[in-house]
This record gives C-alpha cells, structure tokens and sequence, in this order.
C-alpha cells in the first residue's frame, strides 16, 4: 500500500473512475441538439450557437438536421395543437438518452397564447428536462440552462432509466 | 374534452376566457348607415326641444289658471363646439372616378360606395362578385392587377347578412386600392375568386377554415390553419377564446408498439424478464 497520500508510480501515469462517470461525462460534453425552432425564441437560439455565444464551447455546437443524430431537443417557441403531434414523433425518433429543454415562455406554460390553438407547456406532450423562462430568453439564459442540463447529466445514473422497469420486477 | 382520468384536466366551463360576449351592434363601416345615425341623432334632438316645448307650454297654461307666475321658456341648448382633433374620418359620398366608373358600368350591382379616410369601398352584390373581379382586373380604366387580401368579419347582430367578405384589390401599374365587400347571410356560398385571382387560393381557405364560409368552385377547400379534425370556426364571435378547438392532447403514446419492444429488449440485455402489459 505504501504511503496514504502518495500516488503510486502506476496513478502518475493512469486515472481511475467510475465507468459511470466517464460515460456521462462524455454525454455531458457533446449533446447535440436538434436544428428545432417553432418561433421567436428559435432567433436566440441561433444567437447562441453564432459567434458571440459560441455555443460550440460546451461541446454543443452541432445543431442536427435529423432527430435520429441528436440528443437534446430544444422547444424555442410556442406549441400549438397542429404542431405538437409532430414535436411528439420527432421526440419519439430521437435514441436514448434524450434530453428536452423548454425554452422560452410559451414552451414553459403557454406564454401570452391563454386561446384555443395553444397548449400550455410542452410538457404536455413530452418530458421536459429543463425550463427556462424569459420572452424570449437571452442567449445567456440558455447557455445557463444548458449547463445546469449539463450538471444533471453528471449527477445522472444509468440505473435511473431502467428504475421503473426494476420496480415493476420488484 | 377533459375527463377526471386525464393527466391534463382544463376546467373548461370555469375558465374566464371561456365565457362568450356576443356583439349588439353591427360596426359595419358604411355611408348609409353613417347618415341614417346622423339623421337619427338630429331627429332625437328636435324631438327632445319639441317635448321641452310642449311641457313649457303645459306648465305655462297651468300657471295661468292657478293665478301664479309664468314659468320660465326653455333655453334651447347649444351643442358644445367640438375641440377634439382625434376624430375618426366620417365616410364620405363617391368622389373617387374609380368607383363613379363602377357605378356606370355596373349600375344597380353596385349596392353602395363610398370613401373613408381616403380609401374606397364598394359594397356589390354578392352573386356577381366573379363578375364584377374579372371587370376590376381586365378593364382598362381600373387595371387593379393583384389581390392584396381577402377576408371576413362575423356580424352576429346584423339581420340581413352574417358575414361581410372583403376583398382588397391594388393597382400596381396605377398606384392605386380598391376594397370590395359583400355581404353574405350564413350558408351562402360566393363565388370563389380562384378564378380571376389565383392568390385566392388560400386566403379563402383561411376564411373557410377561421369564419366557416364556403366558396364555390373552389379547388381544394378544406382548412389550412387548424389541424384537419378541428371543431368549429375560431374566428366566430360565438366561439370562446379557450374552449371548443382545446381540448386533451389525444394521440398514440406508442406507435406501432416500438417503444415496447425496445423496452422488453432492454430489460431482456439486463437479464430481466418483463411481461407486456395487457388493454383492460
């Protein structure tokens, strides 16, 4: 064992972790969302990941065409009744682990659009990972929104996906 | 609708935009109607001094025979000069050689015209609307080549008409605009303006789809705006603002039972063995 508080020769050279935590980890560096705007809030989403924002310095950058490459989706605008059967089926095309970001008021709960065409919260019609309030947001609040998405994607368990399926067994 | 087993209740009955207000009055802009208030409004006037008049008279004769003094006659009040400089144009009669030319041509289809805060309007009748398009476009005095726009306002309170049908024509060529209107009572169908204007392809399926009104020969006339199985028309004054069109959002949480399969492949990889779950 030697001493306590000395690396050994073979950790000068290797670094132990959790297979857990290694895989989240790279999660957490390089979700990629979904090219996804229904509305205003779409322009600050573009905002954030041009230039000044520079959303490619969180691994982020790589907004995808396809939901079958992505893993976050980002709800920029309002839904309506016409749009969220869509929302649902892409959410549906998207692999595990799939994250859902609410961007944005009306995403969050409605907005201003109390009417007949809007449903109140995407949340409705998938699950939602993180909120962010604002109308529209500034690309600040998204970025803060993304690093707290990061931060459960860390403190995540591989075991939390299959708890349900482990409870039903018992 | 919502029902108690939902996860997403709306209570729609106790919501406050669920409650309807229909309109008393028909705000419809017009000449005629104009004058008619204006007449009205001078006629309650006289009717008002005459009526002063009479009970001076009345007080007057029953002052005499009771020995006492003479009322007071009535002062006639001035109106109150009108300092107000926020006044919303008055519609004016037809000055405009355009819509003089219209009324030559078309004579009596044209039911009424006049002009407002510089714009015209002609009110025409509604069976020769194609008629009367084909002619703002074709002729060569008037030349109006584009249909900027066409839509609808809902008059619940009218009782001849329901709805008014506008139709806004510009004259590129002549820098100029021309709103044509007709008004159609519920379950008339116009004539579509497909024809003359293929733009109006789906400004009228707009209409139909947010006021419920149905053109005739029109190529595809089904909804644009709102989803295919929506119910009613929103734009309506009779429709709530939340109401009819929300409801629970109903579709498959499970297409095609995908989700599941990969679910039990899932749990099969960590040696687990689930069984699907059976429809009550």
């Amino acid at each position: 064992m030697g001493m306590m508080n000395q690396p050994t020769a073979l950790e000068h050279v290797l670094i132990t972790t959790k297979v857990e935590k290694i895989i989240n980890w790279s999660r957490a560096t390089s979700v990629w969302p979904m090219t996804f705007g229904l509305a205003c809030c779409a322009i600050e989403m573009m905002a954030a990941g041009a230039a000044r924002f520079d959303f490619d310095r969180f691994g982020s950058g790589i907004f995808r065409a396809s939901p079958r490459q992505s893993d976050l989706m980002i709800v920029a605008g309002t839904v309506t009744y016409k749009m969220a059967p869509i929302i649902k089926q892409l959410y549906d095309q998207m692999p595990e682990p799939k994250w859902v970001i609410a961007l944005g008021s009306c995403a969050t709960a409605g907005g201003p659009f109390d009417s007949y065409h809007t449903i109140q919260g995407v949340d409705k019609v998938v699950p939602v990972d993180i909120y962010i309030p604002g109308c529209p947001p500034r690309p600040e609040s998204l970025i803060y929104g993304f690093l707290k998405l990061q931060d459960k994607i860390m403190t995540s368990s591989m075991a939390d996906r299959y708890k349900e399926i482990f409870e039903a067994v018992g | 609708m919502a029902n108690d087993e939902s996860p997403y209740v709306y209570d729609l009955a106790g919501a406050p935009n669920h409650q309807v207000v229909m309109p008393k009055t028909v705000p419809l802009p017009s000449l005629k109607t104009y004058l008619e208030e204006q007449a009205a409004a001078v006629a309650a006037d006289e009717a008002k001094w005459a009526k002063a008049q009479a009970d001076f008279e009345a007080a007057k004769a029953k002052a005499e025979a009771d020995g006492k003094d003479a009322p007071k006659p009535p002062v006639r009040a001035v109106p109150r000069p009108d300092t107000n400089d926020m006044k919303f144009p008055a519609p004016a009669p037809a000055t405009d050689p355009d819509l003089l030319y219209l009324q030559s041509v078309l004579g009596a289809k044209v039911e009424e015209a006049f002009q407002q805060a510089g714009e015209l309007t002609c009110q025409v009748d509604k069976s020769a609307i194609l008629e009367i398009l084909t002619l703002c476009r074709d002729d060569r005095a008037l030349g109006y080549e584009m249909l900027a726009d066409e839509t609808a306002t809902h008059y619940p309170a009218a009782k001849d008409f329901a709805f008014a049908v506008v139709y806004h024509l510009t004259s590129i060529r002549r820098c100029k605009r021309l709103r044509l209107r007709i008004l159609v009572p519920e379950g008339f169908e116009p004539e579509s303006a497909v024809a003359v204007y293929p733009t109006a392809n789906w400004l009228e399926r707009e209409i139909w789809d947010m006021l419920g009104i149905r053109f005739q020969n029109h190529p595809d006339m089904t909804r644009i705006l709102c989803p295919e199985d929506w119910e009613g028309h929103p734009l309506r004054k009779e429709y709530p603002t939340l109401g009819l069109g929300q409801r629970d959002i109903d579709f498959r949480e499970d297409r095609s039972g995908v989700l599941m399969r990969i679910a039990m492949e899932k749990a099969g990889n960590l040696g687990i063995n689930i069984k699907p779950p059976k429809a009550e």
